[in-house]
């Protein structure tokens, strides 16, 4: 809105030409963030006291963690919050003619709705394990995933049709291959619902997913910002992507609204994302590298997320219910920690350095080709 | 061209419903027509031509057809009987899968129900009448549609011959006119249906004693108590050895009773009744008990005039078949029932349930155990001789029981349900209904009733308290036994849980085989980390199931000790626990203590070090366990050491370890730094504890979820 009333006004009148710093995209990122922030700020006590009010409460899950304390009763859906300032602060300073932003926003929302559902019916069965059935999620996971993966390989792909379906992987100044539509397609497909899941799985810990995410959004947007400069992507040979700077200003809004969020999740919490916002940020997380071509750095720059769902998924399927023994202690990672006698305040904290490590060798990976 | 098939047939089958529908309202037709339905095994076809000689002596001019299927047992009795016989494809329901089992059974189930269909149209019954089985789903899935169509006006009558519905019956249960009934606790699941018994052909009757003596073939001597067992017209192995395992118990008491054992016709290459038990008496009795056999055991494979051994007998050991147990109540005679495990729904339980429930039986349940690699049903030999005598010496109770047997189930089976189907209500004395059985539980529910209150009452615990009826306790053991024959492993495991909350102490032998078991699992699962085929899950389960049982003897120690070395870390710790749990019996042992020192260094997988550090503690006696704890004082895991400690203050409170000086200089070398720590959350202490005495003062339950979660997180927020 801010981005559009300036730039119009910018070109209305000679007088308000300062207004054209609108078109500098680190400024309106760091609007961005900060909005996100302060927006925050002002509305998470009264959501905090809305959701108690309502009865939004944690509900009881089995975990297989002898559990330090009873976390019942803390107030979940925090997503909602961060959902809500990146899009507010999207509405001010974004472009909403790009294709970029639109995805991404699309992606959010829809994988928030869905959090937002699972998480609702949970606290009406008043129990952490039902909820949506897993089916009933993988099914609406898969399908915003056909969608958008119809949408990059199709005709009106925001990357350009040529750039569409090929395969670029870290640490390689090339292009791998052109695996052509339909593979490409069935990729985006079982990376989106595979990543949002990830997310999901990791929410565990007061604090545990919204630290590594944020780290991930900054980073992607650095990426967008590059791919995004004609300049700057000609130097450090990336293709450019006309518009993608765009993802950067939602990804400040991202890390903006993660700061923000953490202020109440920081242990011991006083709310959790819930579903709404593990699913939301695992969705945009996803739809953000795919766009940005870097859907191959994400098991390095994710890799916190990667190994939390793999520890549980090899756990639950292949260990418990197929050969019938654990295979580690407990699943996913950071229960595996904590039942090897570290608190929860340190597994956090260590695994928010491994998070940040990746982080760091995924940024060097912009000239390390 | 295609469109034109289509329509020519459309119009043709138009046509033929229309002359089909026609034919039914023939009016004023002199003769009744009657299908019968039902068969696959003689269980179901008897109880069909009952049906049909009732109705044919109330209108001899009434016309039957058999509708069954091919190869099986109505083939051979229909025909004797004089009936006119059809053939249709029918198949056993082998369960939704996408195979090509299911494939084909559906297949053949609309190919029956075409045939079916035609033969009915030809036939144009007014009544159908089937028994159960297989054979009868596409006949009256067939008369089903064809009412629902408009076309055949003929009235559906099923028959339930088990206490628990088979599957078709359950399903067409709906569209019948009416299910016909043998035990009233069926009632619950038909909503119409009437209890009417079960239809038997004229051949049983009540002889008195006297006659039926002097017709016997042998001889018995005066005096005796006679006791009569067998299994079924083929016999069952399971009875017929137990009945021989029990005769070196009941020799004792040869001059009192008498067994006649009708050890039934199955000669098949898998089991040959009669060579099996000549070969298991000549193995089990002493040649000088052999010598006075006869005097109280008299085999025979097959009596053709059973009601006159029943007549006879002050007690009948046999299955529990819906048929047996008829003729059982109908001469009416004590029972003691051994029902056949692992049929659908249980049947035979279910109907041995409703005997023993109307106070008219005794019910014995047959363990699965291992034999050279295979599965079998066995009963301990003891077990039944010690029931028999028993229930023979208690002659009171025996005469109450034949009393009870008489009344459990309705005679004049065939004149209740000719009436029926005639609609004249000759039978005015209701439905008999009774209540119905208190549900069993599934397992998985069981499980959690079970394990719920071991969790609460710990060392208290007692299955009995939980599943108050021990008859029901019975049978759940006996089913979770059954679950350790499964094949996959899910079931294994849980039978192996419910056994140990069950406290089934007989099955501990086999738990500990399983234990041991070392069979390897299937390739591709020991490429994913599997072991064996007793998978570590199960291994774990059973060393628990053993705690829980509290049974310790040789056996349990020395496949304990085999356990302490298991692969599977779980399974290690598991054992170290079970250790701890019975160190008094242990403690001192050399052997033990050297193998929980080995594991003590378990650094691989600290929670085997944990347990085995415990462990010490409850065992140890010597200083060498002190010092081994005492070295773990620089662990790597805080919980390594911890459990270090706690070890040596149980050995300093079990009084093996002196206090000292000396001591106190050593646990001062141990690293008390530690990863975790424990946080209080000061407010929801205070919530606790004023929600507690609020409860003690008001014993009112004030836990509304909104109430303790705003409580708790108000306070946090400011």
């Amino acid at each position: 809105m801010i981005y559009e009333l300036c730039k119009f006004l910018a070109s209305y009148s000679e007088s308000f030409s300062y207004f054209r710093l609108v078109n500098y995209i680190t400024f309106r990122a760091i609007m961005s963030a900060l909005t996100a922030v302060i927006f925050i700020f002002i509305f998470s006590r009264r959501f905090i006291l809305f959701v108690h009010s309502h009865c939004f409460l944690d509900q009881v899950r089995e975990t297989g963690v002898a559990s330090v304390f009873d976390k019942r009763g803390t107030p979940t859906m925090g997503g909602v919050l961060i959902i809500g300032a990146v899009l507010v602060s999207m509405a001010l300073w974004g472009d909403w003619r790009n294709p970029f932003l639109l995805c991404s926003v699309a992606g959010m929302v829809w994988f928030g709705l869905l959090g937002l559902w699972d998480d609702i019916s949970k606290v009406r069965q008043k129990s952490g394990d039902r909820g949506l059935s897993e089916r009933a999620k993988l099914l609406l996971q898969g399908l915003f995933g056909l969608v958008f993966a119809w949408v990059c390989v199709g005709r009106c792909a925001p990357l350009g049709c040529a750039l569409a379906t090929k395969v670029y992987i870290p640490f390689c100044k090339f292009p791998l291959a052109d695996i052509g539509p339909l593979l490409y397609g069935a990729f985006i497909f079982v990376f989106v619902v595979f990543v949002s899941n990830a997310v999901n799985i990791t929410d565990g810990l007061d604090g545990l997913a919204i630290t590594p995410s944020i780290f991930v959004a900054a980073v992607l947007g650095v990426f967008a910002y590059v791919e995004g400069n004609r300049i700057y992507s000609a130097y450090l040979h990336y293709a450019f992507l006309r518009g993608s700077g765009e993802l950067m200003i939602f990804g400040a809004a991202f890390v903006g609204a993660g700061l923000g969020f953490l202020w109440y999740n920081a242990y011991p919490a006083q709310i959790f994302m819930g579903d709404t916002g593990s699913l939301a940020i695992g969705g945009t997380m996803a739809v953000m590298s795919v766009l940005l071509k870097q859907e191959f750095l994400f098991p390095l720059l994710g890799g916190l997320f990667i190994a939390e769902a793999l520890s549980s998924q090899i756990q639950d399927k292949i260990g418990v219910k197929w050969i019938g023994r654990r295979i580690f202690y407990r699943a996913p990672l950071h229960h595996n920690l904590q039942h090897k006698g570290i608190a929860e305040t340190k597994v956090v904290i260590r695994l928010w350095i491994v998070a940040g490590i990746l982080a760091l060798i995924s940024l060097a990976t912009l000239k390390l080709r | 061209m295609i469109l034109l098939i289509v329509l020519s047939v459309t119009l043709l089958a138009a046509a033929g419903a229309l002359v089909a529908a026609r034919r039914w309202k023939r009016p004023g037709a002199a003769r009744a027509r009657v299908v019968l339905s039902g068969g696959g095994t003689g269980g179901h076809v008897n109880p069909a031509l009952a049906i049909a000689e009732g109705l044919k002596a109330r209108e001899p001019q009434t016309r039957f057809l058999y509708i069954g299927v091919k190869n099986k047992a109505e083939g051979v009795i229909v025909g004797k009987a004089g009936y006119e016989l059809r053939y249709v494809c029918s198949e056993g329901y082998p369960g939704i899968s996408f195979s090509f089992k299911t494939l084909r059974f559906l297949f053949k189930l609309a190919l029956g129900i075409v045939q079916s269909i035609v033969i009915l149209t030809a036939f144009t019954p007014e009544w159908i009448v089937a028994t159960g089985g297989y054979v009868s789903a596409p006949v009256i899935m067939a008369a089903v549609l064809l009412k629902k169509l408009g076309i055949a006006r003929v009235k559906i009558f099923l028959h339930e011959q088990n206490s628990i519905p088979g599957q078709l019956n359950a399903l067409m249960g709906k569209w019948a006119d009416k299910v016909l009934l043998t035990f009233p606790q069926t009632l619950s699941f038909f909503p119409k249906a009437a209890v009417v018994g079960y239809p038997i052909r004229n051949s049983i009757v009540p002889i008195p004693a006297e006659e039926a003596r002097k017709r016997l073939s042998f001889s018995i001597p005066e005096g005796r108590q006679i006791i009569f067992a067998f299994g079924g017209s083929q016999g069952a192995r399971t009875i017929n050895r137990a009945i021989v395992d029990a005769l070196p118990f009941l020799f004792a008491q040869r001059d009192k009773l008498f067994i006649i054992h009708g050890s039934g016709l199955a000669c098949s290459a898998g089991y040959n009744a009669a060579q099996d038990t000549e070969q298991r008496i000549a193995k089990v009795l002493t040649p000088e008990q052999n010598s006075h056999l006869c005097d109280f055991y008299y085999r025979k494979d097959y009596f053709h005039n059973i009601a006159q051994i029943y007549s006879l007998s002050s007690l009948i050991v046999c299955r529990s078949g819906a048929g047996s147990l008829n003729e059982i109540s109908r001469i009416g005679k004590p029972v003691l029932l051994i029902p056949k495990v692992n049929l659908p729904g249980d049947h035979q339980v279910m109907n041995a349930r409703a005997m023993r429930k109307a106070g008219a039986a005794e019910i014995l349940f047959e363990d699965t155990i291992m034999e050279n690699g295979g599965l079998l049903e066995h009963l301990d030999g003891r077990v039944l001789a010690e029931k028999i005598l028993a229930l023979i010496e208690d002659r009171p109770r025996l005469c109450e029981m034949a009393e009870m047997s008489k009344a459990f189930l309705r005679c004049e089976a065939i004149e209740r349900i000719v009436s029926e189907i005639h609609e004249d209500k000759r039978f005015t004395d209701g439905n008999g209904r009774v209540a119905p059985f208190r549900d069993l539980v599934a397992n998985a529910r069981l499980l959690q009733m079970l394990s719920n209150a071991h969790a609460r009452s710990g060392k208290h615990f007692d299955p009995a308290l939980v599943v108050e009826d021990p008859d029901d306790l019975a049978y759940y053991r006996h089913r979770a036994a059954g679950l350790l024959s499964r094949k996959n492993w899910q079931d294994r495991n849980l039978g192996v849980k419910l056994i140990g909350l069950t406290r089934h102490r007989e099955k501990i032998p086999t738990l500990l085989q399983m234990l041991s078991d070392r069979t390897p699992a299937g390739v591709v699962r020991r490429a994913f980390g599997g072991d064996f085929e007793q998978v570590g899950f199960i291994r774990r389960n059973i060393v628990s199931a053993l705690m829980v049982m509290g049974r310790f003897d040789q056996e349990v120690e020395k496949h304990l000790l085999e356990a302490m070395e298991d692969p599977y870390f779980e399974v290690r710790a598991q054992a170290c626990r079970a250790v701890a749990h019975f160190g008094p019996r242990l403690a001192g042992k050399q052997e033990w203590l050297d193998r929980l020192l080995e594991h003590l260094g378990d650094e691989e997988c600290f929670e085997v070090a944990i347990e085995a550090a415990k462990a010490v503690g409850e065992i140890g006696t010597e200083s060498k366990a002190a010092k081994a704890l005492l070295s773990m004082n620089e662990s790597h895991y805080w919980q390594v050491r911890n459990a270090a400690l706690l070890g040596i203050k149980r050995m300093i409170e079990r009084g093996v370890l002196e206090p000292s000086d000396e001591l106190i200089s050593d646990i001062s070398t141990f690293i008390l730094t530690s990863t975790d720590f424990r946080p209080h959350f000061q407010i929801k202490e205070t919530y606790a504890a004023l929600r507690k005495c609020s409860e003690g003062l008001k014993g009112v339950e004030i836990c509304s979820q909104k109430a303790s979660g705003s409580n708790t997180a108000a306070g946090k927020i400011k």
